[in-house]
C-alpha cells in the first residue's frame, strides 16, 4: 500500500482537479450570465417576463440536475447538436444554476431601496444607464456571500459529470481505483481536493466582499 | 416509450420516495446530533462539529455515497445497495439539517430567555411552550427546503448504482433511444413530489403563523 | 417661468390634487406648507412627473413638459428620451437622500451630468468637485455614503442636484430625517442659494425656515391652494380659518 502514492497517480489526480475547477468556473460564469439574462428579462419585459421566468425557475429548481445533464448529454446529438461530454455537462449545469442565480439575483434587487429609482430618474438617467449604473452593481454586492455557497454546490454538481464520461476528479478516482485495486484512499484523496477547491472558493468569496468597500 | 416504461419510472419513483423519506428522517436525528456538538459547552465538540459541517459541505454527496459504500463493504456489513444509498444520502444532508437547526435556535431572541427566566417557569415548560414552537415556526421554511433538495439528491445514487427513479429513467433511454419522453415523464414527477413537499411546507407554516408565532419572530429576526 | 394649471392626481379612488393652478417667476423661491397627506409632497413629485397626474398642464418657458396632444387631440405621454430631456431642467433633494450607496460622493454628483448631459468626464469632475465645495464637503469627495453622516448626506444629494445645472431646485422635506442639530447645516446650504438666485420650489415642516427664504408661501389644504402670498401676508395675517388653524397647532 505504500506505492499507490507514486508520482504518476498525483500528477493524474491534480490535474483532474484542474479540470474539476475549469468545469466549475465555466459553469459558474455560464450560470451567472444565463441568471443575469434572465433577472434581465423580468426587469425589462414586464409581466410576461416574469411569468416565463419564475416557471423557468420552478421547473428547474424541482427536478434533479442528472436530468438536464442527460436531457443535453443524450438529447442534443438526436437533433444533430454533438458536443463533447465536457461542454454538454457544463451547458447542463449552467441552465439549472442559472435558476438559482437569478433567484439570489431577485432577492438582492428587492433589497435595494426603491426611492433610490427616483433618484435616478430625477437626474434623467435613462432606463438601460438606471439598469447598468444602480441596480446591477448592487444586485452584484449583494449576492456575493448567496453566490459563494452556490459556486461550492456548483463544483460539487460538476461531480455528477463522472455520469456522462468526463475526466474529473470523480472519474479520476474511479479509474485509480480500478487501477491499483485501492479501497479508499482513491476517493479520500478526490475528496481531500474537492476540499482544497472549497477552500479556495470560500477564500476568493471573502476577499471580494472586504474589496467592497462602500458597505 | 411505451406504457411499460411508464409503469416502472412510476414504481420507479416509489423507490425514490422512499430513499427521500428515510434520509429525511435519518438526516433529521444526524443533525440533531451534530447540534448536540454545536451547543456543547466544551469547545472541542464545537469544533468537531465545524470540521464536520465543514467536510461534508465541501465534499461531493457522490463522493461521500461512494465511501459509505466502500466503507461498509470493507466491514463486511451486506445490506444491500439501496439500505447503503439510503445511509449515504442521510450523512450527505445531515450537514444541511444541522445547519437549519442551529439557525433556527441562535434565531430565538435572547429576550426571550430573560422573559422566562423572570416569570420561573420550569425547565420543561420553557422547553415544550416556548422553545420548541419558536425553532419549528423559524426553522420550518428552511427544513423544507432541505426536504425539496434530498428529494433531488436522491438522484445521484443512481451513478452508483441504486435503482431509483433517475437510474430506470436512464435505463429506458438507453434501451430505446426515447430520451425526451423519458426524461420530460421523470421530471414531471420529480417536480410533482418537490411541488408537494414545498405546498406542504407553506401550508404549515400559515398554520403555526396563525396560532401566533409570527409576531415574535418578526422581531426576533429584527434583533440580529 | 413654470406655469400650472388644473393639475389633478388621484390615487385609486382618492384624489390627492382637485385642480391646482400655480405660477412660479424666474428666481422665486415659493415654500409649500400644509398638513401631512394634503398633497404638497404630490405636487412636487408630478412636477418632476415622479407621479403621472391625471388632468392639467405643467410647462416651462411656455412649452409643456411631460405630456403632449397627438394628432387626434388626445393626451400622450412624451417620449422617454424628451422626458429624461425636461427632467434635466430641474435638480430634486429627497427627504431620505437617495443617495447611490456604491458611490462615493463625487461619483454620485457627477453620475447626472455625465451620463444623461454626456458632458465629458473631466468637466463633470470639475463640476463635481465645484458643487460639493460649495455645500462645504470639499473633502468629503471620495466619501461612500454609509460613512457621511445624515447633515452630509443632504449636503451631498443638494450638490448633486445642483451639478445638473438645472434652472429649478425641487426640495421635498429634506430636513425632516435629520437629527434636529444636523438641520442647520442643510439649512444654511440652502440660505447660500437664495443668494445665487435660483428658482427654488420647497415642501417643508419649518415656518421659519419658509419665512426667511421664500418669496411667497402657498398653504395647500385637500389637494387646493388654499392661500397664497408673501410671507408676512401669509404667515403674519392669515385670511382663512383653516390656515390659522394650521399655524395656530
Amino acid at each position: 500500500m505504500t506505492d499507490w502514492i507514486g508520482k504518476y497517480y498525483l500528477i493524474e489526480y491534480i490535474q483532474a482537479c484542474g479540470w474539476a475547477a475549469v468545469l466549475a468556473v465555466a459553469a459558474t460564469l455560464g450560470g451567472v450570465v444565463w441568471a443575469g439574462a434572465l433577472f434581465f428579462f423580468t426587469t425589462v419585459f414586464g409581466r410576461i417576463g416574469r411569468v416565463a421566468v419564475a416557471a423557468y425557475v420552478q421547473i428547474f429548481r424541482n427536478t434533479p440536475v442528472l436530468l438536464p445533464i442527460y436531457l443535453v448529454y443524450f438529447g442534443f446529438p438526436m437533433i444533430g447538436i454533438v458536443w463533447p461530454a465536457a461542454v454538454c455537462g457544463c451547458f447542463a449545469i449552467t441552465l439549472q444554476q442559472g435558476a438559482y442565480v437569478s433567484e439570489i439575483f431577485r432577492g438582492s434587487y428587492k433589497s435595494i431601496d426603491r426611492n433610490l429609482y427616483d433618484a435616478a430618474q430625477s437626474i434623467g438617467l435613462s432606463g438601460w444607464q438606471i439598469f447598468s449604473k444602480i441596480t446591477v452593481p448592487q444586485v452584484i454586492v449583494y449576492s456575493l456571500p448567496s453566490l459563494g455557497s452556490q459556486v461550492v454546490l456548483i463544483l460539487k454538481d460538476t461531480s455528477l459529470l463522472s455520469a456522462i464520461t468526463v475526466a474529473e476528479l470523480m472519474m479520476q478516482a474511479k479509474r485509480t481505483q480500478e487501477a491499483t485495486g485501492a479501497i479508499y484512499w482513491p476517493f479520500l484523496m478526490a475528496a481531500a481536493m474537492y476540499l482544497f477547491l472549497t477552500l479556495f472558493i470560500d477564500y476568493f468569496f471573502a476577499r471580494a466582499q472586504k474589496a467592497v468597500r462602500w458597505r | 416509450m411505451n406504457s411499460n416504461d411508464l409503469i416502472m419510472l412510476l414504481k420507479a419513483s416509489g423507490y425514490s420516495i422512499t430513499l427521500s423519506v428515510g434520509a429525511i428522517t435519518g438526516g433529521t436525528i444526524l443533525a440533531t446530533l451534530l447540534v448536540l456538538l454545536a451547543f456543547s459547552p466544551s469547545r472541542i465538540l464545537q469544533f468537531i462539529y465545524r470540521v464536520c459541517m465543514w467536510v461534508i459541505r465541501g465534499t461531493p454527496w457522490l463522493v461521500i455515497a461512494m465511501l459509505v459504500f466502500l466503507s461498509l463493504h470493507g466491514m463486511s456489513i451486506r445490506i444491500g445497495r439501496y439500505y447503503a444509498g439510503w445511509l449515504a444520502l442521510s450523512i450527505c444532508f445531515s450537514s444541511l439539517f444541522a445547519e437549519v437547526i442551529r439557525g433556527a435556535i441562535i434565531a430565538i431572541p435572547e429576550t426571550v430567555f430573560d422573559s422566562t427566566k423572570s416569570l420561573a417557569l420550569p425547565r420543561l415548560i420553557v422547553l415544550r411552550k416556548v422553545l420548541i414552537p419558536l425553532v419549528l415556526r423559524q426553522g420550518l421554511p428552511p427544513y423544507i427546503n432541505v426536504c425539496v433538495m434530498t428529494v433531488k439528491g436522491s438522484s445521484i445514487l443512481s451513478v452508483i448504482g441504486v435503482w431509483e427513479l433517475t437510474y430506470a429513467s436512464r435505463e429506458i433511454i438507453e434501451r430505446n433511444l426515447t430520451v425526451f419522453q423519458t426524461l420530460f415523464a421523470a421530471a414531471a414527477i420529480y417536480f410533482v413530489i418537490c411541488f408537494i413537499l414545498d405546498r406542504l411546507g407553506r401550508n404549515l407554516e400559515t398554520r403555526l403563523a396563525a396560532r401566533g408565532f409570527a409576531h415574535d419572530l418578526a422581531e426576533g429576526k429584527q434583533n440580529d | 417661468m413654470i406655469e400650472i394649471t388644473g393639475l389633478k392626481k388621484r390615487f385609486g379612488q382618492q384624489e390627492i390634487l382637485k385642480g391646482i393652478d400655480l405660477t412660479i417667476e424666474e428666481g422665486e423661491v415659493i415654500a409649500l406648507i400644509g398638513r401631512s397627506g394634503c398633497g404638497k409632497s404630490t405636487l412636487l413629485r408630478c412636477i418632476n412627473f415622479l407621479e403621472e397626474y391625471h388632468a392639467g398642464t405643467i410647462s416651462m418657458d411656455g412649452v409643456e413638459l411631460w405630456y403632449r396632444c397627438d394628432k387626434n387631440g388626445n393626451r400622450v405621454r412624451r417620449s422617454t428620451a424628451e422626458i429624461a430631456a425636461c427632467r434635466q431642467l430641474m435638480g430634486v433633494v429627497f427627504q431620505q437622500f437617495n443617495l447611490f450607496p456604491h458611490m462615493t460622493a463625487l461619483q454620485n454628483v457627477c453620475l447626472g451630468p455625465r451620463y444623461s448631459q454626456k458632458v465629458k468626464p473631466d468637466l463633470a469632475e470639475s463640476i463635481g468637485r465645484k458643487v460639493l465645495t460649495d455645500v462645504g464637503l470639499a473633502e468629503k469627495v471620495d466619501a461612500y455614503p454609509n460613512y457621511l453622516s445624515g447633515g452630509q448626506q443632504q449636503r451631498v444629494a443638494i450638490a448633486r442636484a445642483l451639478a445638473m445645472r438645472a434652472k429649478v431646485l425641487l426640495l421635498d422635506e429634506i430636513t425632516s430625517a435629520l437629527d434636529p442639530q444636523l438641520v442647520g447645516e442643510v439649512e444654511d446650504v440652502i440660505r447660500n442659494l437664495t443668494h445665487e438666485g435660483i428658482t427654488m420650489i420647497l415642501v417643508t415642516h419649518s415656518m421659519s425656515l419658509a419665512r426667511e427664504v421664500s418669496h411667497r408661501i402657498a398653504f395647500i389644504d385637500d389637494g387646493l391652494i388654499c392661500e397664497i402670498g408673501t410671507p408676512e401676508q401669509v404667515l403674519d395675517r392669515p385670511s382663512s380659518p383653516k390656515l390659522n388653524e394650521f399655524l395656530s397647532i
